[in-house]
């Protein structure tokens, strides 16, 4: 019995890594350096950590689905640049609805190229995503001349842009509520729908699921539109807080995201995972970054971080088989 | 150095909730062929993987060659002289047989052609033919097996353990093995052979140590058991019979499939009938799952006309396949049937989901409900509905994909290799279940490389040979003789 309720408490331990992580980091960094935990820091990460929250969400959805998507660094640039530039043209509400829905369209390209092609292993998924997502860099490469936009510039009101990068309610920032209404309804999509569960199967065999009559590709031209919609969202949330627009600004925003996802639990050998792990995963990722900087590691050692701990994620995950 | 090559005293495993391994001991001679058998779940694979080192034992001793073994990894396991040769072959389809059987040790062969040539002689004195150069996913089943025992000789083996090594032979290529294995035996080479296989265990076996819930229940000669004692021992309960009753229920026409025509087939036509249980028999390869996997609209097929209940109908994927009625037991249960990561639950409903959704949402409780009814009726042994599948033994995943398919009642079921690489007793209660299906109307399409299975279960048999079908019997009325003949062309 002894042995039962040592064995229950190491598994919950190891279940829950996240959370310990986190609260061992909110501990340590406080008593170190308490500014770590004042709530001009705290607000000041709530508004700094976007678009990753978004980015992180919909590729949950894509690994889960046993995949992986590293286009979103093409799709955050081109989304954010045609948002940015459609504000005089359209006014504001039109060119954020066309961010997100340039990001679901290109999400759904990858899905269509995927499944014509016919790609199904990790590497040749990881490649043709990689070149859809030169391709959005080179469009919006194109588009911008390699100039930076700023909304500052429109001639038309940008009060939403303003709103979303800066606005809070109360010491909450108006992103982070947008957010979170997106999160729950992805949650439930995830937890209830028949649609959420095709994916997870696809991920936990893509065979066995087709074979029992799921329809493989359709389920992974979805998971790919997600992330391009969630792209398209985290666009727009970069956009409303740098002010400004450029055909880079997605790059570095993959590899963090998996990052997230791969911390939060959700296995890389996709089927299973949660989209609110994740967030625990945005969470461990940000803070330990937010306290690096108030420790004044080098951005260099901080990328020395960043690779271990993705390192560190995914060796617990195969640990845990065991 | 004693007279036995392997001593294990007292060895005991547990996992969380299971003992796995009660004080289990087992004592293996030099020169001898070693059977092991028991029920899936009986402690045969963890035992195996304590002796090459994948788990660690919690109690007991292990003695291998004179010496006594506390921790191993597998390597030093090989290294020590004991391979393990699994149901899964471990070899590299891309590369050659000789690379594959010296695979991260080409320098001590001083380079590729000595490992060639040591491979050569390796194979030579087994009597096989292979080309060393021959790529190893070009060669059958049986060969891929000649590869991995000459690999465990290149380690100068004194024990190797062949765990249900017979699973994907023709029975042709099983006389060889057995010819192999008593060359093996006359080298002074210890083999542990574990199957579920009874007549493989007295053909080749000398002594046969039974294990059922991880404990030893009986060793001796081969000799001093009959085969229903030793079934009886394995299941803890007398089984009278390892067939039930043919079922008698044929009726009208249900399928017709017409000039059916894919890559390997050949014209294939035949008609399957309410209440009747149809045998596929052919060799591995034979063209018997593509048959299936066509008509099933898992692959492309050109040509063909399907007639279900006398009417036209076009099935192009599973999901057509499923809404005319259809259902399927892969052959490949870990790789094709079943959702490793996924609960019991979750596999057994995959196939009813879309009927349990409303407006996209599914109905969770009706789920369970579903789960629930189908792990009562068909005994899965499971500790909850939310276990993780991969924890199951092979007999109760099989069942957990017949209930998924049960759950939707499908007209047609199509089984492929229903009870490969599982025990009596859930062979049996699968048996059973088929008996049920076509009592209530059902048909069954049957694929088995058994052929006693398919000759007792079947109501008519269609050979297949080379992607045609080359012969229809009634088992009853023929020979399993002339039938094989058929099958082999």
């Amino acid at each position: 019995m002894k042995r039962d309720i040592s064995a229950r408490f190491t598994r919950s331990l190891r279940n829950n890594l996240v959370l310990v992580g986190i609260i061992a980091l909110i501990v340590v960094t406080a008593i170190i350096e308490p500014k770590f935990i004042s709530s001009a820091n705290l607000t000041n990460v709530m508004r700094q950590l976007w678009p990753l929250p978004f980015i992180a969400l919909g590729m949950t959805f894509v690994i889960i689905g046993g995949f992986i998507d590293l286009s979103v660094v093409g799709m955050i640039s081109l989304s954010g640049v045609v948002a940015a530039s459609l504000i005089n043209p359209l006014g504001q509400v039109g060119a954020i609805l066309s961010g997100i829905l340039l990001g679901g369209m290109m999400g759904y390209l990858n899905g269509f190229v995927l499944t014509t092609v016919g790609a199904m292993i990790q590497a040749e998924v990881l490649f043709i995503t990689f070149g859809m997502s030169s391709i959005y860099t080179a469009i919006a490469l194109l588009l911008t001349n390699a100039e930076t936009l700023r909304i500052a510039r429109s001639t038309k009101p940008y009060n939403i842009f303003t709103a979303l990068g800066s606005g809070t309610v109360g010491m909450i920032p108006v992103v982070l509520i947008v957010f979170l209404v997106i999160l729950v309804i992805m949650h439930l999509f995830y937890k209830k729908t028949l649609a959420g569960r095709s994916i997870s199967l696809m991920g936990g065999n893509k065979e066995a699921a087709f074979l029992t009559g799921y329809n493989v590709k359709r389920s992974m031209r979805l998971v790919y539109t997600i992330s391009g919609i969630m792209s398209g969202m985290g666009a727009v949330s970069l956009v409303s807080r740098v002010t400004t627009a450029t055909a880079t600004s997605g790059i570095g925003y993959e590899t963090n995201a998996i990052l997230c996802v791969v911390v939060g639990g959700t296995s890389l050998k996709g089927g299973k995972g949660s989209v609110i792990r994740t967030m625990l995963g945005v969470l461990l990722v940000v803070l330990l970054g937010n306290c690096m900087n108030l420790l004044g590691l080098s951005t260099f050692m901080q990328t020395v971080m960043r690779g271990a701990v993705l390192v560190i994620a995914i060796w617990l995950d195969n640990r845990r088989e065991l | 150095m004693g007279e036995n090559i392997l001593v294990v005293k007292d060895v005991c495993k547990y996992f969380p909730g299971v003992t796995a391994l009660d004080n289990v001991s087992i004592e293996v001679p030099r020169g001898i062929v070693y059977g092991i058998v028991g029920e899936n779940g009986a402690g045969k694979s963890t035992l195996m993987k304590i002796l090459s080192g994948v788990y660690e034992k919690d109690g007991g001793t292990v003695v291998f060659n004179g010496e006594t073994i506390e921790h191993t990894t597998p390597i030093q396991a090989l290294q020590r002289g004991l391979s393990i040769i699994y149901q899964e072959f471990n070899l590299v389809n891309s590369m050659t047989v000789g690379e594959n059987i010296f695979l991260g040790r080409f320098k001590e062969n001083r380079g590729m052609r000595g490992t060639h040539k040591k491979a050569r002689e390796l194979l030579d004195s087994i009597g096989s033919t292979i080309n060393t150069y021959t790529m190893v996913g070009d060669l059958s089943a049986s060969e891929m097996q000649m590869v991995e025992i000459t690999k465990a000789l290149s380690f100068d083996s004194k024990l190797i353990i062949m765990d249900e090594p017979s699973s994907s032979l023709t029975s042709e290529e099983l006389k060889r093995l057995g010819i192999i294995i008593n060359q093996l035996r006359d080298k002074g080479i210890s083999i542990i052979y574990i199957s579920h296989k009874l007549d493989e265990i007295f053909e080749y076996c000398d002594i046969v140590t039974i294990l059922r819930d991880g404990r030893v229940i009986d060793t001796k000669p081969v000799g001093e058991y009959t085969r229903n004692e030793m079934i009886a021992k394995m299941v803890g309960r007398t089984i009278e019979n390892e067939f039930p009753p043919r079922a008698h229920f044929v009726a009208e026409p249900l399928l017709e499939v017409r000039n059916l025509n894919t890559k390997k087939l050949k014209d294939i036509n035949f008609t399957l009938h309410r209440g009747e249980i149809l045998g596929l028999v052919g060799l591995v390869g034979a063209g018997r799952t593509e048959i299936i996997r066509a008509l099933y609209g898992a692959d492309k097929a050109r040509g063909h006309k399907i007639f279900l209940r006398g009417k036209p109908v076009n099935i192009r994927n599973p999901k057509q396949a499923m809404r005319a009625g259809m259902g399927l037991v892969p052959e490949d249960r870990k790789h094709e049937g079943l959702i490793l990561p996924f609960s019991v639950e979750g596999n057994i409903t995959m196939a009813s989901l879309e009927a349990l959704t409303k407006y996209g949402i599914v109905n969770r409780a009706a789920e369970r409900d579903i789960a629930k009814r189908q792990i009562d009726s068909l005994s899965i042994k499971t500790p909850t509905q939310t276990t993780k599948m991969i924890s199951l033994s092979g007999g109760n995943q099989q069942k957990c994909i017949v209930g998924r398919w049960l759950e939707i009642e499908p007209d047609i079921l199509i089984l492929d290799e229903p009870t490969r690489g599982i025990d009596v007793g859930a062979k049996y209660e699968i048996y059973l279940l088929m008996n049920k299906i076509v009592e209530s109307g059902g048909a069954i399409i049957m694929i088995s490389s058994e052929l006693p299975e398919v000759l007792n279960m079947s109501n008519r048999v269609l050979t297949i040979c080379e992607g045609r079908i080359t012969g229809e019997f009634k088992p009853e009325e023929s020979s399993a003789e002339e039938i094989m003949e058929r099958a082999i062309g």
